[in-house]
């Protein structure tokens, strides 16, 4: 069985040249907890896609805004909760069968079917991302 | 076979015949895909090329922003009846290319050979 490794907890800023090294930080994280190779890839998608989607949508583009990214490991379970103090809009998780060739929301598309859960808490300054998987 | 311009993300581009063959290199994600979209797009505008075959083999990553560099260059090439080829899809970039279902709407081949045939 694989110890939880310590919870991670980065602070960072929407700029994109962040989401390197998050995304590395959880893959890290994530093979740590046991997860395979490709289920480490698809969780660093995940965290990739919701933080681009905080600076596109949240924060309208701004690169100097907060981020908080958190990840934890109890039982079988990986949960990562993405903080940010943007808009507050709740994206819609409902299938998309539109055309493959029309721009946006494949990040949400990678959300919803890579991980088990996916819950978008609105805060009343933000908005609360949680995103779980299990091993 | 003519060169044409590289950088550090896209580290060869060539002509040959009527295809444009470049090389992408390195995580494409939205920090670096708006370089590489600029440059794809410059070589196909001033190209004009019928075809566009890209060697993603030193690509170990790609999230959306780069899956919609590669749909804006098909789209560009779609409008003059070009193809877009890619090649040497590595895991994690096939993984997201059929997650967003574009697998079947690009033309893969296995060598740059069979692309130029195609």
């Amino acid at each position: 069985m694989t110890a939880s490794p310590k919870p991670l907890r980065l602070r960072i800023t929407s700029d994109p040249a962040n989401l390197a090294p998050v995304r590395h930080e959880v893959e890290i994280f994530a093979a740590a907890c046991g997860f395979k190779p490709n289920a480490v890839g698809e969780i660093g998608l995940c965290v990739n896609e919701a933080m681009a989607n905080i600076t596109r949508h949240a924060y309208g583009g701004a690169v100097d805004r907060p981020v908080h990214v958190d990840a934890e490991f109890a039982g079988d379970r990986l949960r990562v909760t993405l903080r940010d103090w943007g808009c507050g809009r709740c994206p819609s998780l409902e299938p998309n069968p539109k055309d493959p060739l029309e721009p946006g929301g494949l990040g949400l598309v990678c959300l919803r079917k890579l991980m088990d859960r996916v819950a978008f808490d609105p805060q009343p300054d933000g908005m609360l991302l949680t995103m779980e998987r299990r091993v | 076979m003519s060169e044409l311009p590289t950088s550090e993300l896209m580290p060869t581009a060539r002509r040959v015949g009527d295809a444009i063959v470049i090389s992408v290199r390195g995580e494409i994600d939205m920090h670096n895909s708006p370089q590489l979209r600029s440059e794809v797009l410059y070589l196909l505008n001033t190209g004009k090329p019928r075809k566009l075959i890209v060697d993603l083999a030193q690509v170990a990553y790609m999230d959306s922003s780069a899956v919609a560099v590669l749909v804006e260059s098909l789209k560009t090439m779609h409008r003059t009846g070009g193809k877009v080829c890619l090649l040497n899809l590595q895991p994690r970039v096939k993984g997201i290319l059929e997650i967003s279902r574009l697998n079947a709407v690009f033309s893969i081949c296995k060598d740059e050979q069979e692309a130029l045939a195609k």
